[in-house]
């Protein structure tokens, strides 16, 4: 294939956001069909350059192909709606219930959700996976929190070189994430501004003292009614097929769902804090797709270096 | 019949008046085989190459019926409605 079909049917493959078999399966038949269109058309008289303009501009768009290839295949089955919707029903639950207080129910919850990421996780990533992935990164931010309880000396020492081994690890889960499709970085991260907004409501110090688990029995309905409102968005998202109605469908309900906490804390939540939460609300949108942008522009450099190569050689 | 050749047969059934972007045959054809009114079958040919080839399954030979029947009736709607010197009025 030349370079200008080899950029077109790369550029489907990559706005597709295909994987595994059905990104080889629906490739190839756009490959073959381009093949077979170019014989003819040069059989036809036209010569090689002619018969490729033609073409392209027969098939169409690739971001039109791509946007229709996406819509086929990004609608998620009602089962895949219940475990995507699953994580965020358990903590809504373990709140409206008022269990969150019973460190056995928290820690057999935070276990069965990391046991299940794992398995998400190696068996290909489905797109149930990264709703439950958001609730494991929480035994990394409370192993955070507690670390503020070591003897001063001991967290000067600690602290520093925790917080980089868990960027670091956020970041290298981000960028295998983004590979796939960066709106699912979004789904992942979507209730760690919400999470951190009630946290900060109950215990504005970074410490849980008798008047925060006070405040957290008060607070408790609300909270699991976010992570009620967190599953029906991902319910929703797993069954729409537009890609910009799920970018528009997360983008409110996290605005929406950061507001209602503000609303419900009756000012335990300052302005401040409110404003900043809302920045990170945004960098969620924000930040994956650059993420994105710069892991193609390296892939792209990749292969036009190979293409250089093979010139040379030839 | 793979999807080329659908293409070609509609240009031909048509005298060219129906012609569309050729790629987004595909994710028609694919939310066809989605919704089982279609099933697709990889064929390897004498060159080594591989093809989809469509066949229609009996659910989708039901819809077709029916769609045709609908067709059918709009069509003959539009011919009386075109046909000069019925008018009542």
């Amino acid at each position: 294939m030349t370079p200008e079909l080899t950029d077109y049917i790369e550029n489907i493959r990559y706005t597709s956001k295909l994987g595994g078999s059905d990104d080889t399966g629906i490739i190839g038949e756009l490959e073959t069909h381009i093949e077979d269109k170019l014989r003819d058309l040069t059989d036809a008289g036209l010569s090689e350059e002619e018969a490729i303009r033609a073409c392209l501009g027969e098939m169409g768009s690739p971001s039109l192909v791509a946007r229709q290839i996406y819509e086929a295949y990004s609608q998620g089955s009602w089962k895949q709606v219940m475990m995507a919707s699953l994580p965020h029903l358990l903590f809504g639950g373990i709140f409206t219930l008022n269990w969150w207080h019973h460190i056995g129910w928290l820690t057999v919850l935070l276990i069965l959700i990391c046991g299940i990421t794992i398995y998400g996780w190696c068996h290909g990533k489905p797109n149930w996976v990264f709703s439950w992935l958001s609730y494991s990164l929480l035994p990394v931010l409370i192993a955070g929190l507690l670390l503020l309880y070591l003897p001063k000396g001991w967290s000067l020492i600690v602290i520093p070189i925790y917080i980089p081994l868990a960027a670091w690890w956020l970041i290298h889960i981000l960028n295998q994430i983004v590979k796939k499709d960066w709106l699912f970085s979004s789904v992942m991260l979507l209730p760690i501004p919400i999470i951190i907004g009630w946290f900060l409501t109950i215990s504005p110090d970074g410490k849980l003292t008798e008047a925060s688990l006070q405040q957290a029995t008060l607070l408790a309905p609300w909270i699991g009614l976010s992570f009620v409102v967190l599953a029906l968005t991902i319910a929703a998202f797993i069954r729409i097929r537009q890609r910009w109605l799920r970018i528009s469908l997360l983008a409110l309900s996290g605005i929406i769902t950061l507001t209602l906490v503000a609303n419900y804390t009756q000012g335990h939540l300052s302005t401040a804090m409110f404003v900043g939460l809302m920045l990170v609300m945004w960098g969620i949108f924000l930040v994956p797709p650059l993420l994105e942008r710069r892991l193609r522009r390296r892939a792209e450099l990749i292969l036009d270096k190979k293409r250089t190569a093979t010139t040379k050689i030839d | 019949m793979y999807g080329y050749q659908i293409i070609k047969e509609l240009e031909a059934r048509s005298e060219g008046y129906f012609k569309f972007k050729e790629g987004t045959l595909y994710p028609a054809l694919h939310r066809l085989e989605k919704s089982g009114l279609l099933y697709g079958k990889w064929q390897k040919l004498p060159n080594g190459r591989q093809r989809r080839y469509y066949h229609i399954t009996a659910r989708g030979l039901a819809r077709l019926a029916e769609d045709r029947t609908q067709w059918q009736d709009y069509l003959n709607a539009v011919k009386l409605i075109l046909q000069p010197g019925q008018s009542h009025l």
